[in-house]
């Protein structure tokens, strides 16, 4: 049940007005109930293995503070689940366990199980109940709902338990959240819908296309990828946070216009800010604290650290290892060059050394994402080869505006050339937009301008399944 | 106390004209972020002679913390 479904829809319409006029004490029920019944939509595996997993964690926490054991082996079997889900995800690997008249399929149970964000957020809670910062749940469906939450359950964003855990006693839904959760809604099924979407047969047909594209054109493919990953994933996320808010729930934010990042280290305060926070928290800052004596090779050894632990979390595989070191070999540049950088950004004009940064941030992001879209290595060495070969085209129309706008029909370039000013106007347009997005009032030009936008211009068929559900 | 914190300051943050005050966060430093945050404890550390565990490292806002923090380990 994908969230720009029909159906998913349909589940809202009846959900958010059940659970808005519910007595606050139902409330939790039925919040587990709709995300048991979202998440056993998928496959009846998935719901088992979040419900034994759950249970799992919630037992376990309980007589883990201050059990080095029992938390090593709490975190390398949330941790084993995750790379096993990516195992399995990228070999497809599976065989079917049946017995009797009960059919099962293991793999699904198993790559359930690693259901990436939900094993993230059990590490976390194992972890802070631990170090003794947060002390058990003794309300197991007070848990699984912090596990298995819809909004957030399949791509986040990644709630730590001190986040989440106030807000079911605290849950109030007022107008106002209704209000402001509907345009966030709204807003991410339009970025979604509209942009990354109508994006996604451009980037498609670049990256999984043979052809010897011209470096100009392969640079546009790599340039949209981001974009409509940034749209894709943001979209996604604002969806979230608007199904979240309409539930009396608060997500974190995970993305504050990341594409206007003056560093890599910036980009990555901005980008996925859940995830890297996670990161950061039980990863980066355990490992540089312990080597902290080393002083930089300290920070140094924790970036390439969590970036191969991050590449990993994203996929087994070549590509997300070398899309991890781009990122580790960018934050080690920028840490050992920092002050020279501050110092050259204080001499020449501040606008000047802004718009340079970005457009080089934005390069070295779009660099690596050839790494993390490309379907293998070979094919990422392959459009690398192309970016610095032929750089400009003989043609215009043949050779780079064919290919982007997949057709050489006035209706294929009217729709391509009809989304890039869409996503121009949308980016000038964006810290404006958000704040729309997120008021908690009507506001009847945003909510038309999305609806006709979706209407007219929405991908309703063939739209891509959203990138990061993968992970 | 505060000029041998502005001291360390100055050295980690290669900047000699860095003016600290107990409410000088990673806000007010262009260079004070999650990569160079364990540097600047490192040096801290060093400078007093102390040690802090990590959920105290964890804590710390602004120097005002660390000052509060080194006060209570010294006065132990």
């Amino acid at each position: 049940m994908v969230f720009n479904s029909v159906l998913f829809l349909l589940f809202l319409l009846i959900l958010i007005p059940v659970n808005y006029f519910l007595p606050k004490r139902f409330r939790v029920t039925l919040l587990v109930l709709s995300s048991a019944a979202f998440i056993g939509y998928y496959n009846v595996e998935s719901l088992v293995a979040v419900l034994v997993f759950s249970a799992f964690n919630f037992y376990i926490a309980k007589r883990i503070s201050g059990n080095r054991a029992l938390y090593i082996a709490g975190v390398l079997i949330n941790a084993y689940a995750i790379i096993m889900f990516n195992y399995f995800h990228a070999t497809r690997n599976g065989f079917d366990f049946s017995y009797t008249a009960i059919s099962f399929n293991l793999q699904s149970f198993i790559i359930a199980l690693g259901l990436s964000y939900y094993s993230l957020q059990n590490i976390a809670y194992l972890t802070e109940v631990y170090y003794k910062r947060l002390q058990p749940q003794t309300n197991l469906e007070h848990y699984v709902l912090y596990a298995s939450f819809f909004p957030k359950v399949i791509s986040g964003p990644v709630l730590l338990p001190g986040e989440f855990f106030p807000q079911i006693s605290t849950n109030t839904i007022t107008k106002e959240k209704l209000v402001s959760g509907f345009n966030r809604f709204l807003f991410g099924l339009f970025k979604k819908m509209v942009i990354a979407d109508r994006l996604s047969p451009a980037v498609h047909s670049i990256f999984d296309f043979n052809d010897a594209y011209h470096g100009l054109t392969t640079l546009a493919g790599a340039y949209l990828f981001t974009i409509q990953l940034y749209f894709d994933f943001s979209g996604y996320t604002d969806m979230a946070l608007g199904v979240a808010k309409m539930l009396g729930y608060d997500l974190k934010e995970n993305f504050n216009l990341p594409l206007r990042s003056t560093s890599v280290s910036e980009f990555w305060r901005r980008w996925h800010i859940s995830l890297i926070g996670w990161f950061t928290a039980y990863i980066y800052y355990p490992v540089v604290y312990r080597l902290r004596s080393y002083k930089k090779a300290a920070a140094l050894i924790g970036i390439l650290l969590t970036f191969l632990i991050s590449g990993i979390w994203h996929g087994i595989g070549l590509t997300f290892l070398t899309w991890a070191l781009c990122h580790a070999i960018y934050l080690g540049y920028e840490l050992l060059t920092k002050r020279s950088r501050i110092t050259l950004s204080e001499k020449i004009n501040k606008q000047f050394y802004k718009i340079i940064s970005v457009f080089i941030v934005f390069n070295a992001v779009c660099f690596s994402n050839i790494f993390f879209r490309a379907a293998s290595f070979s094919k990422a060495m392959q459009l690398i080869k192309n970016l610095f070969t032929d750089f400009l085209p003989s043609g215009y129309l043949k050779d780079v505006l064919a290919p982007l706008a997949v057709g050489g029909h006035q209706l294929d370039e009217f729709n391509f050339y009809s989304t890039i000013v869409m996503l121009v106007l949308f980016l000038g347009l964006e810290r404006r937009l958000n704040r729309i997005a997120t008021s908690e009032k009507i506001n009847v030009i945003f909510v038309t301008a999305c609806v006709l936008l979706i209407f007219v211009f929405g991908i309703f068929n063939n739209g891509e399944r959203f990138i990061y559900m993968q992970f | 106390m505060l000029e041998r914190m502005q001291q360390v300051f100055r050295t980690v943050f290669e900047d000699q004209r860095l003016v600290i005050t107990p409410e000088t966060s990673a806000k007010d430093i262009k260079m004070w972020d999650s990569l160079t945050h364990l540097e600047l404890i490192t040096a801290v550390e060093t400078e007093f002679n102390l040690k802090f565990s990590f959920s105290e490292v964890m804590g710390f806002n602004n120097a005002g913390d660390m000052l509060r923090l080194i006060e209570k380990i010294m006065g132990k």
